[in-house]
């Protein structure tokens, strides 16, 4: 009697979980193991090296980071359209600082990133301006600056050995881009996942007014997650010029599509209010491995981004089929 | 003579609730019919069953004796029956004549005829006496009552047989009232039939030929003269015995005052309300829709930020417009529109129950889960809320349980005075004795709780003391021997 009355009742979580599983969820995963064998089968000589698959992280590393941040914002139903300018205009505003030694840059880099981010955060939570408007302003203004600060030139980092070391070491054979990524996104998913902050984030996004009532203040967290956005900015400014050795004022160009995609790819909805930092995640991931077999199948730049658009098309299919 | 629109048997069955029960209404041509009942009595359920919004379960719809499809708004259209909802469906930026046209433009060749249209919305407003209105004005720099006319206008424009006006005064001052009348008047005039819904018993005494009285989704009174006198109507719309919905009122009332609010005001919905909930109390706010009461829910709360008035939570004064500060004194608030202002559908009960306290579960900077599930399990449980699996999603849940989680949610968080706005709104009569129960429940624990509720039977039954608003002013205490449902009614439709 008991087993009869039990079965169905325990079944029934089950469904439920099963139903809140989301397609992507699923299809991202399956679509990374088939990049792998599909890269195997191409050229498993160079693509399952461990040195291409950690240079594919490192590739995408500020594109990573970046989308973390990206992935707090549309959490609330927002966007960030600035990050690339952001990008280069902290790196310039770091250069600045060059003579004083890699501290002072790494400090400017990040502390104005911040301070850019937070400009946004109150424009749009207290200014009442759109997300939208409001960053696409900022992507001008930040990317004027950055040109207008280096007087249009790349500022040289080639003495600032810490700087380098974090765009180019290796600590136990990864490089430590990969480590800051994987770092940033392990953060980022506790702070989304497991704190009260974190939760007022989705909550605003899926529910402004219910959010509202329940005492949380929602312009706070509004703002909050555009000065996330630029800390993440300003740490990818710094393995960026890192790499190249220079802060460069047309740095980060585009960068903010490939954040946005990422993060939709992945799951997060851009109306806000249902967010997955692993999605991200696995959505930069993805990106990269698929431009890393087609620079391996020697495909064109162009071929390249044409492939880029469809398959942020065909994301946004799934995504609007899931709902 | 046929009449120009006969309704009958019209039944509409929502999951949970019956909106309409066999309802009929008969209409004739030249008529101005009046519709009253109170909020919720099926009134626009009715009408948009015959309008074709809605398709009913059962029942005949017929225009001049030819029945309509059902749940058909083109069709509904066809025929020549025209609704003006209480929100006008007017677009703003265009112009009158582009207006009255709308969806049937007056073109030669292809091209709009602009001057033949503009010919046209003259000689129609004219007919209605209201030949001051400029065909070529923007709507939307028109004041509310020609707007209205233009309605009305556009009405004619498609030769309505049939014209449904919902509340059509609520936006009119006296003088605006009355030139309305007139248009309408000669609208009847030409033999179209007019379905008057309004809560002004005087304004349906004033236009109406013939009244017809919802009460439950039923017409328990139809055929009416206009000349029937007021008190008659009211106990057409009320006339029900309360039978057991409701828990004995307790004596739980205590001394102490946990909610004082004084001269909370912002023009024009609310203006200089004073009231006092003690601990243990239940007090309802009565009136009509529109009267303020929402508007006095969310000033208390903060959620509007007020121009005058003070409000205390246990003698300590609140900063206006500041829900946060609100919720931590121990406020709570459930909103009539739960959808969309009380819950995130696509959560867990466990989520939408912790939100508002999810400082409690905070163990060095992360959530702890496990008691943030357990403590909401406890209050959906105290509540019983089926089901009561915390990881359930609260989309699937009916809206009398949805109910139940925002109730947990102020619970959870120890609050001490809640407000409720039409805590049982698209509840089923079942759950509403059950939400009833928790309510008092709740009183009885020593919470102070101010109910807004247009059911009129809820007050009278649930509450210690009720409060009648008008016009955004307490109007009326009612308590005792003097507090029912006929005395509320009366208070809230007094001019």
């Amino acid at each position: 009697m008991t087993d009869v009355m039990t079965q169905p009742s325990a079944s029934e979580p089950a469904m439920a979980a099963a139903r809140r599983l989301r397609v992507q969820e699923l299809t991202l995963p399956f679509v990374l193991v088939a990049l792998v064998i599909a890269g195997a089968v191409i050229d498993s000589d160079v693509f399952l090296t461990k040195d291409n698959l950690l240079t594919v992280l490192t590739q995408a590393s500020v594109v990573g980071v970046v989308a973390i941040g990206m992935t707090f914002v549309i959490a609330t139903g927002g966007i960030d359209l600035s990050v690339g300018s952001m990008l280069a205009a902290a790196a310039i505003a770091g250069g600045q600082f060059e003579p004083s030694g890699s501290g002072a840059f790494i400090a400017a880099t990040i502390g104005f990133a911040v301070l850019l981010g937070l400009v946004n955060g109150l424009a749009i939570s207290w200014g009442r301006i759109v997300p939208f408007i409001a960053t696409l302003a900022m992507l001008t203004v930040a990317r004027g600056l950055a040109l207008w600060m280096s007087d249009k030139t790349p500022i040289s980092l080639t003495f600032l050995d810490t700087v380098r070391s974090l765009g180019r070491d290796e600590v136990v054979g990864v490089p430590v881009p990969a480590f800051v990524f994987v770092a940033v996104a392990a953060i980022g998913w506790v702070v989304l996942n497991r704190t009260r902050y974190g939760r007022h984030v989705v909550a605003v996004g899926g529910n402004r007014e219910a959010a509202r009532i329940a005492g949380i203040k929602p312009n706070r967290v509004v703002c909050s997650v555009y000065v996330l956005s630029g800390l993440c900015v300003g740490i990818a400014a710094v393995l960026l010029s890192g790499r190249l050795g220079s802060a460069s004022p047309v740095a980060g160009s585009l960068l903010e599509l490939d954040a946005i995609a990422a993060v939709v790819i992945g799951g997060t909805s851009l109306a806000g209010g249902r967010a997955t930092v692993v999605g991200t995640f696995l959505g930069v991931v993805t990106f990269a491995l698929i431009f890393n077999l087609l620079n391996l199948l020697e495909m064109p730049a162009e071929i390249q981004q044409i492939t880029r658009g469809l398959i942020i098309l065909a994301a946004a299919a799934i995504q609007r089929r899931d709902r | 003579m046929t009449p120009v629109l006969e309704v009958r048997g019209l039944t509409k069955h929502y999951p949970g609730a019956n909106a309409l029960e066999d309802a009929g209404l008969v209409v004739e041509a030249g008529q101005v019919h009046c519709l009253v009942g109170q909020n919720g009595a099926g009134k626009s359920t009715l009408i948009k069953c015959v309008s074709g919004a809605v398709r009913p379960t059962s029942g005949t719809v017929e225009v001049d004796g030819e029945p309509l499809p059902p749940g058909d708004p083109v069709a509904a259209f066809r025929a020549g029956i025209a609704t003006i909802y209480q929100e006008l469906d007017l677009v703003a930026d265009l112009t009158v004549t582009e207006n009255l046209f709308l969806g049937h433009e007056l073109h030669r060749v292809g091209f709009i005829d602009r001057r033949a249209s503009a010919a046209a919305a003259r000689e129609l407003l004219g007919r209605l006496g209201h030949d001051e209105i400029r065909p070529g004005a923007l709507v939307g720099e028109l004041r509310p009552a020609q707007q209205q006319i233009v309605s009305l206008a556009r009405a004619l424009s498609r030769r309505a047989r049939v014209l449904i006006m919902d509340e059509p005064s609520a936006v009119l001052d006296d003088q605006e009232v009355e030139a309305m009348f007139r248009a309408i008047r000669r609208l009847t005039a030409e033999g179209v039939g007019i379905v008057y819904i309004s809560h002004r018993l005087d304004e349906v005494a004033t236009v109406g030929d013939t009244i017809t009285v919802l009460k439950d989704g039923r017409t328990v009174a139809s055929a009416l003269p206009a000349t029937t006198p007021a008190a008659e109507l009211i106990a057409h719309m009320i006339g029900r015995d309360l039978g057991d919905l409701f828990p004995d009122t307790g004596s739980s009332v205590g001394e102490s005052v946990a909610l004082r609010v004084r001269g909370l005001t912002r023009r024009p919905v609310v203006d200089g309300v004073d009231l006092d909930v003690h601990a243990g109390e239940i007090v309802g706010i009565g009136g009509l829709v529109g009267a303020g009461r929402t508007e006095l829910l969310r000033l208390i709360q903060g959620l509007d930020r007020a121009e005058a008035g003070t409000v205390e939570v246990d003698g300590v004064v609140i900063r206006p417009g500041r829900p946060d500060l609100s919720v931590r004194a121990g406020v709570g608030f459930t909103p009539e529109e739960r959808k969309s202002q009380g819950l995130w559908p696509g959560w867990s009960l466990t989520r939408n129950v912790s939100v508002a306290a999810l400082g409690r579960f905070r163990r060095a900077f992360l959530l702890d889960r496990r008691s943030e599930r357990d403590d909401a399990r406890t209050h959906l449980r105290s509540l019983a809320t089926t089901p009561d699996d915390p990881d359930r999603l609260v989309a699937e849940l009916s809206g009398g349980n949805q109910q139940k989680v925002v109730l947990a949610r102020w619970l959870l968080r120890d609050c001490k005075v809640l407000l409720l706005d039409e805590p049982t709104r698209g509840v089923d009569v079942g759950a509403k004795a059950e939400i009833y129960r928790v309510i008092r429940t709740l009183a009885d624990g020593g919470l102070a709780l101010l109910l807004v509720s247009s059911e009129l039977n809820e007050l009278v039954g649930l509450c210690d003391r009720v409060l009648v608003v008008r016009e955004g002013r307490v109007v009326a205490e009612l308590a005792g021997d003097e507090l029912s449902e006929e005395k509320i009614l009366e208070e809230a439709l007094a001019r």
